[in-house]
């Protein structure tokens, strides 16, 4: 799945991090370019791709990294 | 004044879609200014002119690929027409021929919303494509799309294969029942949010208001983009988030508001079905900000969140957060809207971490000047962002006097140098 996530993260942010430079990151992937404008789009992206919906009323800091990310994912399918 | 032709494609009717609903209100209350909304691009072709009839046809192409350049607005929404011609001028200055074309406003019922004008050399070749837009057939990025396809008809013979999203389409999408869920979920937030901001944002009047009462005043300032590069890459953001805290903290000094309501204009292209689409996508959001006595840097931390849940909001249905509005007036006994708006229109978001000396330098060339006035806007207060950098405040001046929209800019570039070398 984190492969998957951080091919639709760089598509998010129009190829400007790679995969791989999305895989490697150490800092939160905002530092490295991802701005709000692309979460957005890895919002609708991870919406449809999962089937899931994300509430923006809460902690969004899962946005930040693709650990953040998929752990978020996996909760938000498993049943409550 | 010459022509080019179009025909073939699908005719029908639909709603308006929510983002040309909110620019149909927006007009409707600016009128008779409403040309305020016109806005043009220019497409220079460089090296390789193009003659007049090329130039013809492939504006021809571009409002067949395109439906929302042959709707026309019908008993409050769209009416699509299959075919006609489109009054192509001519001049010589490219410049001067956007701002005649961009003059009158339209009249939305019966012309095409897209005008067209060719610059011819000497020669009679075509240097330069000049379009202006009604608002109702595209925004910002919607021009931009228009203008690509533009440029690969003329260079190729053709625009991409893909079918780009259609307004008619949208509209559908968005009264469906996927649709009226995002639609839903926006009202809620809007409805929440208005239970908790202040009624307006500039509520004192200012005892200085002129005639005509609106007034835009500008500043030309590198060193506002500079700075705002700089405090970008420190604290892992966009510069378009920077500058939208900076004006919410600003607005919160100058109105002593400490939760701070502000409704950015927010393009809607989020979602993959919109992204290419010429249409009107962009609508207001809502940003909230408690602002308090929080330093800028802290309050940029929060930003980034409420700028996602502001994003989020702008994909809605005007009729609900009217209907939202009203419910809230009513609970408490007063009108509830900011009148306070920002419009980031640059498109490139790319900060490089600059050099102080070089910050400290631009100071110097900042030029403040004042290119507009008029009657009617449909707002208080607008900030608008262009260029590298160009900000401009445009200021019912009942509300905020000349003198104070002038020391918003100086204060915004003076807070902004500040905090980037901090």
């Amino acid at each position: 799945m984190k492969e998957r996530l951080a091919e639709l993260v760089s598509e998010s942010c129009d190829g400007e991090l790679t995969p791989a430079d999305v895989l490697a990151a150490t800092v939160p992937l905002a530092y490295l370019g991802v701005t709000s404008l692309a979460q957005m789009r890895l919002i609708d992206a991870v919406e449809r791709e999962y089937g899931v919906e994300v509430d923006l009323s809460g902690d969004v800091t899962f946005l930040d990294s693709v650990d953040g990310l998929a752990a978020w994912v996996e909760a938000a399918r498993s049943p409550a | 004044m010459t022509r080019a032709v179009f025909s073939g494609g699908r005719t029908g009717t639909a709603p308006f879609t929510w983002g040309q609903r909110a620019i149909w209100e927006a007009i409707e209350r600016t009128r008779p200014d409403d040309h305020y909304f016109n806005f043009g691009r220019v497409l220079p072709l460089g090296a390789r002119p193009a003659s007049v009839s090329s130039a013809l046809w492939a504006l021809g192409r571009l409002a067949e690929r395109h439906e929302s350049l042959r709707t026309l607005v019908r008993d409050g929404g769209q009416l699509l027409k299959a075919g006609g011609e489109l009054s192509v001028r001519t001049g010589d200055d490219p410049d001067t021929l956007l701002a005649a074309m961009a003059a009158e406003p339209f009249d939305y019922e019966t012309e095409w919303p897209l005008r067209a004008g060719l610059v011819l050399s000497e020669a009679g070749e075509v240097t330069h494509l000049v379009l202006v837009f009604c608002h109702l057939a595209a925004d910002g990025l919607g021009a931009e799309q228009a203008i690509r396809d533009l440029r690969l008809l003329l260079l190729r013979g053709g625009a991409p294969a893909a079918r780009p999203p259609q307004p008619m389409d949208i509209a559908r999408w968005q009264g469906s029942e996927a649709g009226r869920r995002v639609a839903a979920e926006a009202a809620a937030y809007w409805e929440q949010a208005h239970r908790r901001i202040p009624p307006t944002m500039f509520h004192v009047p200012s005892g200085a208001g002129e005639t005509p009462p609106i007034w835009r005043a500008s500043l030309r300032s590198p060193a506002v983009d500079l700075a705002a590069q700089r405090i970008a890459v420190r604290h892992g953001t966009s510069t378009s988030t920077v500058l939208l805290t900076a004006v919410t903290a600003l607005v919160s000094e100058m109105t002593g508001h400490d939760t701070v309501a502000m409704l950015p204009i927010v393009g809607n292209r989020f979602r993959a079905d919109t992204r290419t689409a010429v249409t009107t996508m962009s609508q207001e959001g809502l940003f909230v900000l408690d602002v308090e006595k929080v330093r800028f840097e802290e309050l940029l931390s929060l930003a980034g969140a409420a700028a996602l849940r502001a994003y989020r909001s702008a994909y809605h249905d005007p009729a609900d957060r009217s209907a939202a509005l009203r419910r809230v007036a009513a609970e408490r006994g007063t009108d509830v809207h900011p009148w306070c708006c920002f419009n980031d229109m640059r498109f490139a978001d790319n900060p490089v971490y600059r050099d102080e000396t070089l910050i400290r330098r631009a100071l110097g060339e900042s030029a403040l000047s004042w290119p507009m006035s008029q009657d009617q806007l449909n707002c208080r207060f607008c900030v608008h962002l262009s260029g590298t950098m160009d900000v401009s405040v445009t200021a019912d001046t009942r509300w905020l006097s000349r003198a104070d929209m002038e020391r918003f800019l100086h204060g915004l570039e003076t807070m902004l140098v500040e905090a980037a070398l901090r």
